[in-house]
């Protein structure tokens, strides 16, 4: 949490910020318990729809947060990266010819592996194209251009799906079989259980890959202070591409999970996720990737919540509230931020 | 350039400081003036080519008149985002506001028809102090804290008006809103849904109203206080100005205008619902702030009228522009392009985004800045120069 | 510096409509769609001594709404082609009322607004959405303008609904009607679901969702009550906005619902109901059957992003819907040839009931056109005069049919279909009339 503890990179233990994962965990369980009073024998189900639904967004939210600690962008257009992601699954999944669950498990992994793979790579090669041609001759402009330019690349990535694609709602054949699993008492869905595990696996990687590496300690050094992390020789241009790399095949990821999970795509879904994931990020402390991550889980479970209550229509209303109110009483979000103190 | 003394020749830019001068000092006169003259300019303009190949003069009017709610929006956005500095993303909530007041006060779902002249006024007091009520919360946040959370009640509003079937009739909206009635003055009673030019002449006359108070307040302690409170708040705050009201009334008078926009637009449509104020139309108008200038107000008013134009008519003369040329298919590497039947609307997003992408790199101060904003982001060698060599320092 | 001016004047350029545009009043070709092809809508040369007249076309075109609105303009140019009235010569004005890809209220009215001022539109074809009519309505009653919406549902804008008179949309003249439709209303479309619902399916406990749309909402409330007027139980009543695509935690809940054997969602396509009813048959719940009204009757299973589409094959079962007109159109097969051998494609949902719209402008300017001759107003006032007598009846594609005073349809029949597993496509299962055969 505080910028000395995270500085440190040759330690032999995670710096585990014992309060936040406490924290965390009476969170969660204050939550299952809400469910449980509006689900009864759902409850687990439903407390394991969102812990998924929050994984999805967590994904895309550590892009936002990453790309606005360095350069202290909102990137509107990171939501639309989300959604090419998931346009590149559709397109390969259809190419190789699927049209359902894979049982055969070396298959399924390797499939699942490829198509991860190049929707993570191209998007984060298309989040680098973004930042070097829209953003970067933008850096010392005033704040709102780049935003608008964000705003103005988000329309151009709608469009070209939109012409190029589909104009509307695409099925994308799920590959994960459908299986529950039954794991002792939890019983849980075998793409429920990969969505989590694989999400919580790249946060873990990202937050080690911060923490642990040089490019991850320049990458943090430039959000604190960029003139003094040029000094100290860190190329700041190169370090900027980094995070927008890593924060786009992220959302590629997602993008990828989002087809797995739902089973669907459109055009416009980039616009509404990435809202959600934005305002999670916002909410968690933007800036700081552990605060993008609970963000994000605390907007899963507000709407599993308010749909277990009937309250499913209000959906956007309770989430926006929720994040006015936490911001009134916490201004840098749950977490707080880690940004450079500007004067 | 040096500077002559006594006679120098008479350059543009001695003209341009002159008609600035001018307007700093018969601020109020001016407008009006514009006002006129624009009465009168715009609908002689639509009946010359090219613009006549594009519609008739009524209809010319007609979008003149529906520009005018967004040409109101944008100046009351430009005060918040532009003066003040506070940037707003959620602007469509203040409309909503304003129109739905409107909606209330002057309809047959209430059974209240307040005169329109009236609810003008009741919809700016009421859009003021919802500028107030959604301004309150973001005191403490900075920067892009402000912008998400102004996201939200962008958001937060449409909703509650969807959801609200008793009080607002939700998804159905309100229907059978009165139109502005002049109760038999010059003749005219109801404006009804004939009568285009009235509309326009109302809106550039509340337009006009607006300007001049807009450009009173720039010029006074508020004004003067916005623009510190955006360049350094610490800086103001240490000058003694209380940032708390300032950024209040950033937000109350910003939302001003859009009670006054909201009510003209309630008014001439006859109808509204929630789907009518979301995000887009937030970004639409932050969008005519950025692109005409931010911070000038007139600047703004122009860049909102020529988007909500090359919006509505743009690109479809566009389109039909290429079609009518017939240019043959022609191959460009694989792709064989066939222009006869490409249809530019498909593209318009995609036209759009790139037109806001290259604006922001090539001018993103906008089409019209205000002085100071050119001035830090093109200091150019002979603007410095001029400065220098001015006799009378030019007022920022 | 002047590099940057020149390149501000070039932005702008590319934003600025150019300066050449010659299309006027000429239509706009059909351009969207598959395999769309030009419209040609007036013969070459037009006799001379023939009045030149126009009919307008107010449809969403463009974007995400040009499957809606699209084929059904067609409908309108087909029927131009086709039929003639003597001493007249027939061209289309076409407007498109969408903005950003999407319908637009306010572009409606401005768009009615041009076509009235336009003295040669006698009669215009549109809107396709609702709450575009609710905005275009006041517009061409002020004009006298006479309106026949193909496909507008919502009871609203002809009855009394939810305590609101449609006279309040009609302030010019509020006795005079300048809007007729078509398409019947969702209280009977609604009505038409609650029966299949309750004796077709034989369900008794229903959930019933919407999309939180005008006309989701408005078909799953007249279902709602009129389930339970029939003797049914709504275990639930949910709303999911349309922007949601994950509907992962309403499924879970419906197996809270004890006893659940139908599911209405009342909603377009887009909104995600086909989705909805995927995640339902992956969760093993595509035994209980699913309604749906005719937002989400747009195509067979092959046709690509159409409810059944999006279903997937095992939600597919067990689907019902229901559409606002009738099935027994007179001579479907001949329309389908000269649809397609005009358009190359097949026709959509809506293009019979262009083609009937522009049919009742062509029997009533056949009826006033002679003892008017090129008295344009008059002949404006009088279209509208003749379509709003509600004794006349109009032999059209749709079948033979009259407007009431009201102007709606006297067509008050909704075609039940289910989903037919052989053809993969929805199968017409009967029709009701309900003046003849009134819900209780």
């Amino acid at each position: 949490m505080s910028v000395l503890s995270m500085a440190s990179t040759r330690r032999s233990l995670p710096n585990i910020p014992w309060r936040t994962v406490g924290g965390m965990a009476i969170a969660l369980v204050v939550a299952y318990l809400v469910i449980l009073n509006a689900s009864g024998p759902q409850a687990q189900e439903q407390f394991i729809n969102a812990l998924t639904t929050g994984a999805l967004y967590a994904l895309i939210a550590l892009g936002y947060t990453m790309v606005y600690g360095i350069i202290e962008l909102i990137n509107f257009a990171h939501g639309e990266i989300f959604m090419c992601g998931s346009f590149v699954a559709y397109l390969l999944i259809t190419t190789f010819g699927f049209s359902g669950a894979i049982t055969d498990l070396p298959l399924l992994a390797g499939v699942l592996f490829v198509v991860f793979l190049v929707s993570m790579l191209s998007m984060g090669v298309v989040g680098v194209i973004i930042e070097r041609f829209a953003y970067r001759p933008l850096r010392n402009a005033p704040r709102l251009a780049p935003l608008i330019t964000a705003i103005g690349v988000s329309f151009i990535l709608q469009n070209i799906v939109f012409v190029g694609i589909s104009n509307s709602v695409v099925s994308v054949p799920k590959l994960i079989p459908f299986t529950i699993l039954n794991l002792g008492p939890v019983s849980i869905r075998e793409i429920n259980l990969v969505v989590i595990v694989l999400a919580i696996v790249l946060m873990v990687g990202l937050q080690l890959f911060t923490t642990r590496t040089r490019l991850g300690t320049a990458m943090r050094s430039t959000a604190l202070d960029r003139e003094a992390a040029q000094l100290m020789g860190v190329d700041i241009n190169r370090t900027i591409a980094i995070t927008f790399f890593i924060g786009a095949a992220l959302a590629g990821a997602a993008g990828v999970v989002q087809t797995q999970y739902l089973g669907v795509t459109h055009f416009r879904i980039g616009f509404q996720d990435g809202l959600f994931a934005f305002t999670a990020a916002v909410l968690g402390g933007i800036g700081n990737t552990t605060g993008a991550a609970v963000g994000a889980f605390v907007i899963g479970f507000l709407q599993v919540i308010s749909s277990a209550y009937g309250y499913g229509r209000w959906n956007e209303a309770i989430i926006f509230a929720t994040l006015v109110l936490v911001l009134i009483f916490r201004p840098t979000g749950i977490l707080g931020q880690q940004l450079a103190e500007r004067a | 350039m040096t500077a002559a003394t006594g006679s120098k020749p008479l350059r543009p830019r001695d003209v341009v400081i002159q008609v600035r001068d001018i307007f700093d000092r018969h601020q109020s006169l001016t407008i009006v003036i514009g006002a006129i003259a624009v009465i009168f300019i715009l609908p002689f303009v639509a009946t010359l080519p090219p613009f006549n190949g594009f519609g008739k003069q009524n209809d010319w009017i007609n979008t003149f008149a529906d520009a005018g709610v967004f040409v109101l929006l944008a100046s009351g956005l430009n005060v918040v985002v532009g003066l003040a500095g506070l940037l707003d993303l959620g602007y469509a909530a203040f409309f909503a506001i304003g129109a739905y007041t409107y909606a209330y006060g002057a309809s047959s779902f209430t059974g209240l028809h307040i005169p329109f002249w009236i609810m003008l006024f009741v919809g700016a007091g009421v859009a003021a102090t919802f500028g107030l009520l959604l301004g309150a919360p973001t005191l403490r946040l900075r920067g892009d804290y402000l912008a998400i959370v102004t996201l939200g009640f962008g958001e937060i509003v449409p909703v509650v008006i969807l959801n609200s079937d008793q009080l607002t009739r939700g998804t159905n909206g309100i229907t059978g809103i009165n139109q502005p009635d002049l109760y038999g003055i010059l003749g005219i009673n109801s404006f009804g849904f004939q009568s285009p030019f009235l509309y326009f002449v109302t809106v550039v006359a509340i337009v006009t109203v607006a300007f001049i108070l807009l450009y009173r307040l720039q010029d006074s302690r508020i004004g003067r206080a916005w623009v510190a409170v955006r360049e350094d708040e610490l800086a103001a705050a240490s000058m003694g100005i209380n940032t708390v009201t300032t950024k209040l009334l950033a937000f109350s008078i910003g939302a001003t205008t859009s009670g006054l926009g909201g009510a003209f637009y309630a008014s001439k449509l006859g109808i509204v619902s929630p789907d009518q104020f979301d995000f887009t139309v937030s970004f639409t108008v932050l969008a005519m702030v950025v692109l005409g200038g931010m911070g000038n107000t007139w600047g703004v008013a122009a860049g909102a009228f020529i988007i909500f134009e090359i919006q509505h008519q743009g690109l479809k003369t566009l389109g039909d522009f290429v079609q009518s040329l017939h240019i043959p298919t022609f191959a460009l590497g694989p792709l064989t392009v066939d222009l006869s039947t490409f249809n530019f609307l498909n593209y318009q997003y995609l036209l759009y985004g790139l037109a806001l992408v290259l604006m922001m790199l090539i001018r993103p101060e906008g089409l019209f800045p205000s002085r100071r904003r050119r001035r830090e982001l093109h200091a150019e060698g002979d603007e410095v120069a001029e400065l220098l060599s001015a006799e009378t320092l030019e007022p920022t | 510096m002047r590099l940057r001016n020149l390149s501000v004047l070039a932005t702008a350029a590319l934003l600025v409509a150019s300066a050449c545009n010659s299309s006027g009043a000429t239509p706009a070709p059909a351009t969207t769609g598959p395999g769309a092809s030009t419209v040609a809508s007036a013969p070459a040369s037009a006799p001379a001594g023939n009045v030149a007249v126009k009919i307008g076309i107010e449809l969403p075109l463009t974007g995400g709404e040009a499957p809606n609105g699209q084929p059904t303009a067609n409908g309108v140019a087909l029927a131009i082609s086709k039929l003639t009235v003597p001493g007249f010569t027939i061209t289309i004005e076409q407007k498109d009322d969408a903005l950003n890809g999407h319908h637009d209220p306010p572009t409606g009215a401005a768009n009615v607004t041009a076509l009235a001022n336009d003295p040669a539109v006698l009669f215009v074809v549109g809107p396709y959405n609702s709450n575009v009519a609710q905005a275009e309505i006041p517009v061409s009653n002020a004009a006298g303008l006479m309106q026949c919406s193909p496909a507008n549902t919502n009871p609203g804008l002809t009855k009394t609904w939810g305590g609101v008179d449609p006279k309040t949309l009609r302030p010019t003249h509020p006795d005079q009607i300048a809007y007729v439709r078509v398409a019947t209303t969702d209280d009977l479309q609604g009505a038409g679901g609650a029966d299949i619902a309750y004796n077709v399916a034989h369900a008794k406990n229903a959930y019933v969702v919407d999309d939180t749309e005008t006309y989701g909402k408005g078909l799953a409330d007249v279902f709602a009550t009129d389930f339970a007027k029939l003797g049914g139980t709504v275990l639930k009543r949910d709303g999911i906005p349309t922007s949601t695509t994950d509907f992962t935690s309403y499924i879970t809940a419906l197996k809270g619902l004890t006893g659940l054997d139908y599911v209405y969602y009342g909603g377009v396509t887009t909104s995600g109901i086909g989705v909805f009813r995927s995640q339902m048959a992956a969760q093993s719940m595509a035994s209980i059957p699913f309604g749906v009204g005719d937002g989400a009757v747009d195509g067979s299973a092959a046709t690509a992003s159409s409810f059944l589409n999006l279903a997937g094959a095992d939600g597919d079962a067990n689907t019902y819907g229901t559409v606002a007109a009738t099935h027994d159109i007179p001579n479907p097969a001949q329309f389908t040839t000269d649809y397609k051998a005009m358009f190359n494609t097949e026709p959509g949902s809506y293009s019979a009931a262009g083609y009937g719209c522009t049919q009742v402008f062509l029997q009533a300017l056949q009826a006033v056109g002679p003892a008017d001759g090129s008295d344009l107003v008059k002949l404006r006032a009088d279209i509208r005069a003749y379509v709003a007598d509600s004794s006349h009846s109009y032999d059209t594609a749709l079948g033979t049919f009259s407007f009431d005073a009201a102007g709606d349809t006297s067509q008050h029949i909704i075609s039940y279909y289910g989903f037919d597993a052989g053809t993969k496509d929805w199968k017409f299962l009967q029709q009701r009339d309900f003046t003849a055969n009134p819900m209780q």
